[in-house]
This record gives C-alpha cells, structure tokens and sequence, in this order.
C-alpha cells in the first residue's frame, strides 16, 4: 500500500551527507563570525564537533569515511594552490627565506621529539609525532588569508613555509615508515621501497599532470574560464590517480601546483581564482575534520597535548624569529610569521593514513598522542592566523 | 594649517635648465601579475642599500615613486635612472613582487586598492572619496630648472601648447580596470575628475601669481601648491616648472629621453623667447589634449598660433627639427634621435601593450610582459628587436 513512501532507515545518500556537513558549516561558521568576530573556519570544526562523536554523534565513523572524498578534494585543491605559491625563483632571490623554512622545521621536530620522549613516548611514536607537528595546516592558513582578503610579505611568506614544512613533514614521516615497517618486521624489500615508492610515485604523478597542464594551457590559450575547468579536471584526475595507486594525495597535489608553475617558462599556464569553488569544499573539510575530534581525548591526554603544543610553538617562533630579518623584511614581520605558522590540522594524520590502515594498532596509539593536540591547534590555528594578518595590517580593512 | 608659510612660496631660483625626474611605478604580485601592496616592506629594504636619488610612497601601497637627482642633461640622468631602477628590482626580487612601468596597470580593480599610511594620504581618501583608490594610475613629471618666478610663468604657459606633445609621447595606458579603453593615454581622464586639476589660470607674472595662490588659500580652497593638480605648474621650492601630464613610460631609457625632450624644448623657448603667451592655447587647450590622450601620435591638433590642423606626429617631428640645435647643446642629441625614429614609425608604449595583448590574449600576460620590460629583463622572444619605448 505504501510502497511509494521510502523505507526507514534511509539508504546512506553521499549527496545528503554533503549538502548537510555544508548547510552545518556555513552556519556554524556565520554564528562564531557574528557572535565572537572570530574566523569562520573555528565555526566549521564546532559545527563538526557538535555533529560528531563528541556532540549528538549524527556523523558516525562510517559518515566520516563516506564523507572522506569530499575532503580529499579540498586538500587537493589547497595542496595545489598552495603549490602554486611556493615560487622557486624566490626562494633563490631570498635564500633566507628558505633557510627560515628549514631551521624552524628542523627545530620543531627536535623539540617536539625531546618533548615527548621526556614524557615517556616510546621513540617511534615521538618521531613520527613530530614530523607531523612540522606541517602546518595548509588548509587553514589559506582559508584565513582568503577570507581576509589578506596580501602582503607576512601572507605570502607563511604561505611559502607552509608549502615548505608540509614537504619537509611529509618526507619525514615518509622515511620513518621504514622505521615503522622495520619495528612490524615487514620484509626489506617494503622497508626500502615503500618510501621510494611513495616519494618518487607521488612527485612522477604531479609531474605528469603538470606537463599536461603546461601543454593543454597552450593549446587552450590565455582564456581563464577555460583553463578553469582544465585545472579542475586535472586536480580531481591526480587525486584519483593518486587513490587508485595508493600513492600520496597530497604530495602529488603539491607537485602538480609547484610543477605547473615552476616549468611553465613560457608562461602559458594562468593563476586561476579557485577560491570560489574552493570554499564549499572546505567548509566541508572544516565540519568533517571537527567531526573526527574527540573531547575525551583532551580530558586523558591533555597534559601531554599541552605540551605538545608549546614544543612545536617553541620551535617555530625560534625558528623564524632568528633568520627572518636577514630577508630585509620590516621588524615585527618575524613575530606575526611566526604565529601564522601555528595551524596544525588533524589531516596530518592523513599523512601516515596508508600505515594507519597497514597497521591499525600504530594508528591508534599515534592518534592518541597527536589528536588532542590538533583539537586545540584546529580551535587556536584560525585565531592565531587571523591576529597575524590583522596585526601585519595586511588584512583588507586594515587601514 | 599646512606648514606652508610665505617663504615656502618664495622662488628658490634654481641653475637653468636642469633637469630632474619622478617617476611613479607599479607594484605588482608574482603569481597572477596584479598590483601588489609591498610598498612600505619595498621602500624599507631599498632604503638599506646605498642608491642615487629617493624612493617614496604614493597614494596606495601599490605604488613606489623614483626621484632623480638634478641633472644637466640626459646621459647622466639615464645612468643614473639605471642604477635606480637595478637598485629597485633588486629589493623586489627580494620580496617576490614585480616592478612595472605603464600609465596604468591592466586589470587591477581599484576597490581592492589601500591607501598607503600617512596622514596626507589618508585625508585625501576622506577629502576625494573613491577618486583616492583610482588614483592608483602611474604618471611621471619632469622638473625644469628656472633662474626666477616670471621665467617659470613664462615657460609654463608656452610648455602648455606642448602638452599633447607630452601626451602622445608618453601615452602607455590603453587598458584599465580589465577593458581596453580605446584611448592611448586613458590616465589622464582619471586626473581630470579632480576639482583642482586644471591649468594655471593666465597670469603674467610670478607676483601675479601669488595673488590668485593667496585668493586660493584665502577661501581655504587650497593649503599649498601640491594641492594643485595642474597640467603643468611652478614649484617655487624646487625653483622649477613642473609637467605631469606624462604617463610613466615602460623603461627608464624612454623616462629619460621624454626628459631630454622636455629640457631641449624648455631651452629653445627660453633662448630663443620664439612666442608670447596667448589665451587661445587655453581656449583650445582641453580638445588638443583630448586629441593626445584618444589617438596618441594619430591625434589631430589646432595649433593655437597658426590656426592649422596637424597631426601630432607631424607637429612633434617639425619640433624635433626646430630644438636640435638645442638638444645638441644640452648633449641630447642622440636621445632625440632615437625618439624621432620611434614617432616616425608611429611606435608608442600604447601600441606597444595592444600589440603584447594580441600576441599574449590575456592582461595578466601584458602586466607581467610590462614588468619584465622596466626591470629590464625584455621579452624572450624579441630580444633581437631594436629597443622601443
């Protein structure tokens, strides 16, 4: 009789799912910017958290991993756009400004590594921690500029470290998976080529595509419109190449951006504004990473998270304080670097995903010592980033 | 009260027929080649390398202003232009932004534009509104020495017959807000909308002058003469007549030679005294500009003295065969010569850029293809080719 009306439970909509993590962001993020003026991003991860396992728990687990392809291609376009910013050339004119990327990677891992083994963190677990606390959030620190409308040495600068830490973080997690692989007494053959594979696969993939772009761009000439949907085409292309290979979205994605632009010598290739269609994907990304925070995390291992996050502060204020006035910037831009460089996302994790999977038992030991930090720096990241840009007076209203 | 007092007004008198340069110029990001707004981080780090000259902010912070030291005549200044301008592109390498020359910056939209902090900037934002933020457009002014006061009256109302000269020949701003404009100098139309641009009224005298400046002050219309937008006007503290109606030119080679132009011509009218002011150039004044500013050296004049219709191009060639003696005697030989072969050929900064459109087919290609042009890189592909303005 009433075979027309559906059945409960609804079947799982992939299409529900995203217009809903959309709808909860762009109120979330409207209450937050309203009420306490602060980024909207800080609105996405409340919405996410009040929807996910530490709220009314309507996104599950398996909503999560449903919604993961949604996020994938927010970080896609953010690793692309950022590569994009990371120009050669003036890491070449400004070679302080490569040494301030370096130095201040270099010390947020040794001080996070100190940190944790002094808390007892066994050895393993320490590194791979904090090569993760080297990258910061991509994601956010683009998101706030973005919606600054923010330009200036600051803004352009933390972009390009930013590109910088999340290449050096992710080498470093990729060369401890041997380690890892070694510690789960994997054969020599995955010990040593699983990092080649990964490193070398993902650079070939962006490679590949970048060449593509360069040589499409060309044939489509200097229309942006339509360079538009090529771009598009060729970020989603590379980051389901990259699934299906099991190689590494974001590397691939960030090579793609670095490639495409560092190559293109004859300039054929357009900086195109992706920041429109971007947007609603990253609203997305913001809900489902708050979704995947756990409060009770924080009560167990706040102490720890607490610290965590002061090492990692450490090493990047000293880090970039120390080099950046050799690069001839104004005095005070050392300081506001320093704090936009604060964002660490929870998609970090992401970067030792594949081992998460190979071994579930390293995976959740790691989240536990990683993700009570990122629910602080998800929540301070926007903040941070924001009194930054507005400090640097590169914010649009600024004067 | 501005700090301007009665002495200010007084005429420094300057040696002769010296010559000496500003130049405003672009900013521009290295990622889609729009303006930029490192102009405060750009001045700083200039500022700690030892240079020639000055470099000062403008209006917004996408601007930079290059000013030349006094100069006899052109050689020097062109060099001296040069180490400016490879001090310049140095520090913005430093900083990944691109420097450009051009009247006007391609497609930059002029509501993204900020005005650079200092309280003269900031008042004329809430004195000019959203005029402030369009002034974002790039001229250059060319300072002629002058021994007194009535010679600088003198040589400002004769230079006014000359001002589509100025015009055409500097014209480099075909595209704005992301349109081509269709004029050669579209830059000049955005100067017009202010309330005291303009032209010196007809005074004959410096004393003359003084009192319509005081009439001015007196009504609180103006507080100094920087807030005189003239075409052309006196800068009694300089001791020089100063000309701004040129578009800032795509190399400092051309910046010079508009220069050694602007100097021979100032000798030939103050040597050889060749006319006496006359309404009439006012009279025509605005249509002969108009002229300049739509079709550049394509442009039709009246000249106010003969009452004939002739083409700038001819009339800047029949010049340029009057002052060569001039520009002999001030060593601005060759730089003239160089600038007849382009007006013969009917070559300009504007054509230029419309031609690196058609070639390129976007304006970030033309913004970026401009910045390469001042900072001296040139383009790849023409490298062979004769240098153009």
């Amino acid at each position: 009789m009433t075979t027309f009306l559906p059945q409960y439970p609804f079947p799982p909509s992939p299409v529900l799912l995203f217009g809903l993590l959309l709808l909860a962001g762009v109120v979330g993020g409207e209450l937050v910017k309203r009420a306490l003026n602060l980024p909207r991003i800080v609105g996405y991860v409340l919405a996410g958290l009040l929807l996910g396992a530490s709220g009314f728990n309507l996104l599950d687990e398996e909503l999560v991993q449903e919604s993961w392809i949604f996020v994938e291609i927010a970080l896609g376009l953010v690793l692309f756009e950022l590569g994009r910013r990371l120009h050669l050339k003036w890491l070449r004119n400004d070679p302080w400004l490569l040494a301030t990327g370096l130095l201040e990677s270099a010390l947020a891992f040794g001080f996070l590594y100190v940190t944790l083994t002094y808390f007892g963190v066994q050895p393993i677990y320490a590194a791979v921690a904090a090569a993760i606390g080297v990258a910061t959030s991509p994601a956010v620190v683009l998101l706030v500029a973005q919606e600054l409308k923010a330009e200036g040495q600051v803004t352009e600068r933390a972009l390009n470290l930013t590109a910088l830490n999340s290449v050096v973080a992710f080498v470093l997690t990729t060369m401890l998976l041997s380690w890892i692989h070694h510690e789960y007494q994997a054969g020599w053959t995955t010990i040593v080529l699983h990092p080649v594979y990964l490193l070398g696969g993902s650079l070939a993939l962006g490679f590949a595509a970048s060449v593509v772009a360069i040589v499409l761009s060309r044939w489509l000439g200097q229309r942006a419109e339509r360079q538009f949907a090529l771009v598009l085409a060729l970020i989603v292309l590379t980051i389901g190449a990259a699934r299906m290979l099991d190689l590494s979205v974001l590397l691939a994605l960030l090579a793609l951006g670095v490639f495409s632009r560092n190559l293109d010598t004859r300039h054929d290739v357009m900086t195109v504004d992706l920041s429109g269609i971007g947007q609603i994907f990253y609203v997305v990304l913001f809900v489902v990473s708050g979704a995947k925070l756990h409060l009770v995390e924080l009560m167990t291992g706040g102490g720890l998270a607490l610290a965590y996050v002061a090492a990692r502060l450490a090493g990047k204020m000293i880090g970039v304080m120390s080099l950046s006035h050799l690069s001839g910037v104004r005095p005070g831009t050392a300081l506001m670097l320093g704090v936009a460089l604060t964002p660490m996302s929870g998609l970090a994790l992401a970067m030792v995903h594949g081992t998460a999977d190979l071994y579930p038992e390293f995976g959740a030991r790691l989240s536990a010592i990683v993700l009570s930090a990122v629910l602080i720096l998800e929540l301070i990241g926007p903040v941070a980033v924001q009194f930054a840009l507005k400090r640097a007076g590169e914010a649009k209203d600024a004067v | 009260m501005s700090g301007m007092s009665g002495d200010e007004l007084e005429f420094t008198p300057s040696k002769g027929l010296t010559v000496g340069v500003e130049i405003e110029l672009q900013i521009i990001n290295s990622r889609d080649y729009d303006l930029a707004r490192d102009a405060a981080d750009l001045i700083g780090l200039i500022e700690k390398a030892p240079h020639p000259g000055a470099v000062k902010p403008e209006i917004t912070e996408s601007m930079v202003e290059l000013n030349s030291s006094i100069h006899p005549g052109h050689d020097s200044l062109a060099s001296e232009l040069k180490v400016i301008r490879d001090t310049v592109v140095q520090a913005a390498s430093r900083l990944n932004v691109r420097i450009a020359g051009g009247g006007s910056h391609p497609f930059h939209t002029w509501a993204d534009r900020r005005i650079y902090p200092t309280e003269r900037f900031r008042h004329l934002l809430s004195l000019y509104g959203y005029l402030a933020k369009q002034f974002t457009i790039f001229g250059q002014h060319v300072h002629v020495g002058c021994p007194d006061g009535d010679v600088a009256i003198y040589l400002t109302h004769i230079l006014s017959r000359y001002v589509p000269h100025f015009i055409a020949l500097s014209a480099s701003s075909p595209f704005q807000q992301g349109e081509d404009t269709s004029y050669a100098s579209s830059r000049l139309n955005t100067v017009s909308a202010f309330p005291l641009s303009g032209q010196i009224p007809f005074v004959h005298s410096w004393s003359e002058f003084l009192e319509y400046f005081e009439k001015m002050r007196g009504y609180g219309i103006v507080e100094s003469m920087k807030d005189f937008y003239w075409d052309i006007r006196p800068k009694p503290e300089y001791g020089t007549v100063e000309i701004r109606v040129f578009d800032t030119p795509l190399t400092v080679e051309h910046s010079a030679a508009l220069a050694a132009y602007t100097q021979s011509l100032a000798r030939y009218i103050l040597t050889d005294r060749p006319f006496a002011p006359q309404r009439d150039v006012y009279t025509l004044y605005n249509y002969n500009r108009f002229q300049a500013c739509r079709y550049g050296l394509d442009g039709k004049i009246i000249d106010a003295y003969t009452q004939r219709h002739v083409t700038l191009k001819e009339d800047i060639l029949e010049t340029l065969a009057v002052i060569t003696p001039h520009a002999a005697a001030l060593g601005n030989g060759l730089a003239l010569a160089k600038l007849a072969a382009d007006v013969e050929a009917g070559r300009s900064g504007a054509s230029r850029l419309r031609e690196i459109f058609r070639e390129r087919g976007s304006l970030n290609d033309v913004a970026r293809v401009q910045s390469d042009v001042w900072m001296g890189a040139g383009e790849p592909a023409k490298a062979k080719e004769a240098p153009r303005p």
